[in-house]
């Protein structure tokens, strides 16, 4: 391989974060001229951090980037701009209430008389460029009034206009529908003919083998591969993906499923671009067993777990607890059935970081009678129970009254826990509860939500951890593109396996889905 | 020992925003005064201490009407406290103030009562009337997202229009030169606590009192707890079950109470009729109390002390040098803006954060090790 | 009684007043619009038309030129819009607070800096003289024209400069390249700074725009329209003006026409309390102009909402 043929050539990288995280671990990427070239990895697997690094966004702690062949720092986003890098971000960065010419010229807007924007300039610049890249937008519409794909595309344009030679695209179609993927990708082959590179970022394998010329596959902060697309199958690289390294391993006895408690039936969401991210879920959690929902995330998992506890309302079907419908119950009657949950953004939702430990274990139970004495809390008593579920919980603090936010995540995760898991709940809902917490707090979490199930508790896990799932769960959930792909309750799964259905490769039948339901 | 550090940085931290702040008004002292000595005396002592001749003899009289200054402030200061511990800019205690004044004379001066009941009934119509008003801000707010600080602002115009109205057109007292109200019924009146003409009354009593209550109502009971929670984090609350819209009406509710009832404990204490043409200025000094007070009900009367010692500071200053009063509002915006700046003084904070995680890292590395071992055990490759 | 309103409405010098009485309140407006389409919310427009008359006005007496105080005016507003920004962006104190602290300044601290700097107590009534007053100019051509002429001709500099100002303000926002990247930061500020534009920057300018306009509001308070500083005089106009920039969906032209609304009502008051019959409800009119904010705001709020359910329970569509 030729030096002067790669554009990008990351060396060495690593990036450790100030919480001790290593996101990047001596990581090789390059990529040639002219090349479509895929990254692709689990999330948390580094993709990201290391895109970001590209983009200058986040500075490495180690290692070199040389673009052209020539070293180079990159010390924000307008010094990579400014060498030929674009990114379009999976969160659109676009101005709602400007025309789509005046997004695409913000920051460098042309002048006329010295003082005005010269729209005209900006409004044949974008038309210029959407011609000559084929990249079709309406330069006066309100950014506000167009369709998802057209402000990917705007997004794709600005980027061009800075003069990107290298455009990075981070899940360019998750939000996108089959018509506008399919419209995407041909708009990337024609911007790769007139000799751009472009890096993917995607977890899509079919796109992926459709589109790109060569593959880098990361997991747990590394690289473990570069390919060239025709030489590798999507098996391969799935189990290249989900590999597992180290696993903790959590004793569990054989699971004995009583009543169900939780029926879901034919759930549908439209999210706010119009796009169907749920698309007829169904599925049943019976008392005593743990059910896990596996799936890379962005897969209707967010939009399900959010229906489940009245943060979303279905666009059509039903969620019930008990025989009691949850649709539409606000979070206290949600709660007074015996549904608990443990958010995935615990600093959002978990906790109230300025106030003590105590404060934020009751928040749930606050008003019940045993904490009360007609119209004064009965402080005794909410002593003697957030003392108890520190204990229980293992929470390291000085004491019920410190602040949450002084403590370390796996710690202010215990306290989400410690209220989620002690209110006799009758269905758990958890998501992700082990994201980014250190390994003691990891196994304690684990093994009292095995403990609460086998006392009875239903159990829905949700986690873009596939190891977590499988150790975990007595019957396991695959969910992919808004559907459930696969149902297993033989205990009999493997990562390959997961991989093929995570990534879209397989589907089970319907009958087989129908499993899900008990009924 | 974390927690006790970060106190001691509050306590220092305030001290220096009062320092600066007194130090910009010595500045301002010493340009615009050819006595700054006898200004600067009486601005800092002259309150409690009175000079005579060379004898210094504490002040009875100005000490009692410092605490009587401090009586509409506490309320505000409290009311302010419930509405922001919600993390609701409501700016009406302003306009509840006056309305509360407003209401509470008329039941004084047009019903008759016993006295003793009278003035409490006073107090408490004019404090359910505010409550009323506070719908307005609170459930636009909760219903419609309409920010409150906004409509709270507009209020207070429409409330006060509406005093002057009702004031100048249905209740004046013709016979009078000014426009005012016909006086009060003797048995409405809030008695004197003490002697003399400070106008010292009961209702600073109350004031205290009401402090214990909403420190009370906010730290020892279940609403007080969820306005608390919702100031801190909305997203939390609403997940962990509680009734989110409603305790956000509540509290702006009870900060209109409170205010309701400064207004008219200070009216009926202290004056013969009712007179205020204009907005009283109550509902500002409460949020800067509620600044000062960081929300806490139990700081707010030393804070209202604080503000109500300035005050008398500055007016003695001004009868006795040749600095005028309205010094305070410089003193007073000096220490508001340091007070509310979370990064005033944050390098300091930083280094002591950073020392003490040292130190409980040290600390803690024996635990960890511990702990790392028992997590390594059960890790199978 | 209605005919005598009615007599005493339709007349060129009740518009004519309608027009002065909207300046004020109408640069105050702007001040609110520019720094809103920043992002940021100016509660201090209060305090900065009272700090920046009064110095403008002194300025203008030592000077003794008019103009010198005026563009002193404005470089004070500047200077607190800055004061503002550098507690509020730097330090990150709310920028409520610090609005409120302003309004605080504005309300004691300039009787005590008039009282330094003069020796003057509540007002400047003693300094007054012509040559320091906003001249008035009359406008060739329209002020033959009757009625029309009357209402628009004879007007102070500075007002004809608050309504060209809607003007320029709006081209500014809309067709500059510095207006574009404030609406930008106001608006979605990651977006702004993931091509380069400086957040804090805008905010800056943004805030230090609005303590100007502020500043000519101030300066046509006491150097126009009291004639001479004193205590009372702003009387609310800072915040009648956030509420004129929210009537008026934070967009120049409709803030103008806010605020024209709130100079019909003030104006309407003074006129009505010289009528018997309806003098009695003048305190009730002063009040229609915050009853229509408002009103103004339930409706904003009414339709944000309705697009947001709508939204939310959408069919499904297969």
């Amino acid at each position: 391989m030729e030096e002067q043929e790669l554009v990008v050539r990351m060396e060495k990288i690593s990036k450790v974060y100030p919480n001790g995280i290593a996101a990047n671990r001596d990581v090789d990427f390059s990529v040639k001229k002219g090349e479509i070239h895929a990254l692709i990895g689990e999330n948390g697997a580094g993709k990201s951090t290391l895109m970001k690094i590209l983009f200058g966004l986040e500075q490495p702690t180690d290692g070199n980037i040389y673009l052209n062949g020539e070293k180079v720092t990159l010390a924000s986003p307008l010094v990579a701009i400014s060498k030929g890098i674009g990114m379009v971000h999976q969160h659109f960065m676009l101005v709602p209430s400007l025309t789509v010419a005046e997004n695409i010229v913000l920051g460098m807007a042309p002048k006329k008389s010295g003082i005005f924007i010269d729209n005209k300039e900006a409004v044949r610049l974008t038309r210029e460029y959407s011609e000559k890249y084929n990249l079709h937008v309406d330069p006066d519409a309100r950014v506000a009034d167009i369709a998802v794909g057209m402000k990917q595309k705007v997004e794709i344009l600005k980027a061009l206009v800075r003069g990107a030679r290298v455009l990075i695209l981070d899940e360019p179609t998750a939000v996108l529908t089959t018509q506008e993927t399919g419209e995407l990708f041909q708009e990337l082959k024609n911007l790769k003919e007139k000799g751009f590179t472009i890096i993917f970022i995607s977890h899509k394998l079919k796109e992926i083998k459709e589109l790109t010329d060569r593959i880098t596959i990361m997991r747990s902060g590394l690289s473990v591969g570069v390919y060239e697309t025709d030489s590798i199958s999507e098996q391969e690289i799935s189990r290249l993906m989900v590999g597992r390294d180290v696993v903790l391993k959590v004793s569990k006895t054989e699971s004995v499923p009583a009543e169900t408690v939780l029926t879901v039936n034919d759930l549908h969401y439209i999210n706010e671009w119009d796009k169907k991210t749920l698309n007829g879920v169904s599925f049943a959690v019976r008392s005593g067993e743990i059910v896990g929902i596996a799936g890379v995330e962005g897969n209707g998992q967010r939009e399900l777990v959010d229906i489940l506890f009245g943060l979303k309302l279905p666009a059509s079907g039903d969620a019930r607890v008990s025989g009691q419908s949850l649709i539409g119950l606000p979070q206290a009657r949600i709660r007074h059935l015996g549904v608990s949950y443990v958010p995935e953004d615990r600093m959002t939702f978990g906790v109230a970081q300025t106030a003590s430990i105590q404060e934020n274990v009751i928040s749930d139970r606050y008003s019940r009678k045993e904490f009360n004495n007609g119209p004064l809390f009965n402080m005794k008593s909410l002593h003697k129970e957030s003392d108890k579920l520190i204990v229980d919980y293992a929470v390291l603090c000085k004491s019920r009254s410190q602040e949450v936010g002084m403590l370390s995540g796996g710690n202010i995760q215990k306290v989400v826990v410690a209220r989620e898991f002690s209110s006799d709940p009758i269905l758990i809902i958890a998501d992700q509860p082990t994201r980014g917490i250190d390994v003691g707090a990891t196994e304690l979490i684990r093994k009292r939500l095995v403990e609460l199930a086998r006392a009875g508790c239903a159990v829905l896990l949700v986690s873009a951890d596939l190891n977590e799932v499988m150790e975990l769960s007595d019957s396991l959930i695959v969910m992919y593109n808004g559907r459930i792909a696969g149902y297993f309750d033989d205990g009999k799964w493997d990562d390959v396996m997961m991989g093929e259905y995570m990534l879209g490769l397989k589907s089970q039948s319907d009958e087989e889905i129908r499993r899900a339901c008990h009924a | 020992m974390r927690d006790r550090r970060m106190i001691l940085f509050g306590l220092v931290r305030g001290a220096a925003a009062i320092a600066v702040a007194l130090a910009v008004g010595a500045i301002f002292i010493f340009l615009s005064s050819k006595e700054p000595f006898t200004a600067l005396r009486y601005l800092l002592i002259g309150p409690f201490l009175s000079f005579h001749g060379g004898e210094i003899a504490f002040n009875t009289q100005n000490f009692y009407q410092v605490l009587a200054a401090m009586i509409p402030t506490i309320f505000t200061g409290l009311a302010v406290c419930v509405m922001f511990s919600a993390n609701q800019f409501n700016l009406a205690a302003e306009g509840c103030v006056l309305v509360g004044a407003f209401t509470g004379s008329l039941v004084g001066i047009y019903v008759n009562m016993v006295t003793g009941l009278h003035a409490v009934v006073c107090v408490l119509i004019a404090a359910a009337v505010c409550g009323l008003i506070m719908l307005i801000p609170s459930l636009l707010k909760v219903k419609l997202g309409a920010s409150e600080m906004v409509t709270s602002l507009m209020l207070n115009f429409v409330l006060l229009y509406v005093v002057l109205h009702f004031l100048n057109y249905h209740f004046a007292d013709r016979s009078k030169g000014a426009t005012m109200t016909f006086p009060f019924l003797e048995s409405s009146k809030i008695p004197s606590l003490v002697p003399g003409n400070s106008k010292l009354t009961w209702g600073f009593v109350i004031a205290l009192i009401v402090a214990v209550v909403v420190w009370f109502f906010m730290y020892r009971t279940r609403w007080g707890y969820a306005i608390r929670m919702i100031g801190i984090n909305e997203s939390f609350s609403l997940y962990s079950g509680m009734n989110v819209g409603g305790t956000i009406v509540l509290s702006s509710v009870f900060g209109g109470v409170l205010a309701g009832m400064g207004g008219s404990i200070e009216v009926l204490g202290r004056f013969n009729t009712f007179q205020w043409r204009e907005l009283p200025g109550y509902g500002w000094t409460g949020i800067t109390i509620a600044i000062l007070a960081k929300n806490n009900p139990a700081a707010v009367p030393l804070a209202a002390f604080f503000l109500a010692y300035l005050n008398k500071g500055c007016q003695l200053m001004a009868t006795h040098s040749d600095v005028p009063s309205e010094m305070i509002d410089i003193i007073q915006a000096t220490i508001f803006l340091f007070f509310a700046a979370e990064q005033f003084m944050s390098g300091f904070r930083q280094k002591l954060v950073v020392k003490t995680t040292r130190e409980e890292l040290k600390k803690m590395e024996s635990v960890n090790v511990l702990e790392e071992e028992s997590g390594h055990a059960s890790t199978t490759v | 009684m209605l005919q005598q309103l009615y007599e005493s409405i339709f007349r060129a010098d009740f518009l004519f007043a309608i027009i002065r009485i909207t300046a004020p309140i109408l640069f105050a407006a702007l001040a609110a619009v520019i720094a809103e389409k920043a992002g940021v919310v100016n509660i201090g427009l209060e305090g900065m038309m009272m700090i920046s008359a009064l110095f403008g006005f002194l300025i203008a007496y030592w000077t003794q030129s008019w103009a010198i105080g005026v563009l002193g005016a404005m470089l004070i507003g500047i200077l607190l819009g800055l004061m503002m920004g550098f507690f509020s962006f730097k330090l990150k104190t709310n920028i409520i607070l610090s609005g409120i602290a302003v309004n605080m300044l504005g309300a004691g601290g300039t009787i005590f800096l008039l009282h330094m700097f003069t020796g003057l107590r509540g007002n400047t009534g003693a300094l007054v003289s012509p040559n320091i007053l906003i001249p008035t100019i009359d406008i060739p051509l329209i002020n033959k024209i009757p009625i029309l002429g009357e209402m628009l001709s004879g007007h102070a500099i500075l007002t004809y400069l608050a309504f060209i100002l809607v003007v320029v303000i709006r081209v500014f926002l809309y067709k500059t390249p510095l207006g574009l990247k404030m609406r930008a930061v106001g608006e979605n500020p990651s977006a702004a700074s993931s091509v380069g534009v400086s957040v804090l920057k805008m905010k800056y300018i943004a805030i230090a725009m609005s303590g100007a306009l502020a500043g000519f509001g101030g300066a046509f308070m006491s150097m126009y329209y009291s004639q001479g500083w004193n205590q009372g005089m702003v009387a609310g106009r800072g915040f009648i003006a956030l509420a004129a920039q929210a009537m008026g969906r934070g967009e120049p032209v409709g803030a103008m026409f806010s605020s024209l609304l709130f100079g019909l009502a003030q104006a309407m008051k003074t006129k009505v309390s010289g009528l018997r019959g309806i003098a009695s409800y003048n305190y009730l009119i002063e009040m229609i102009p915050y009853v229509v904010t408002i009103i103004g705001l339930v409706v904003y709020a009414i339709s944000i909402k309705r697009r947001a359910r709508r939204h939310q329970l959408k069919p499904v569509k297969e």
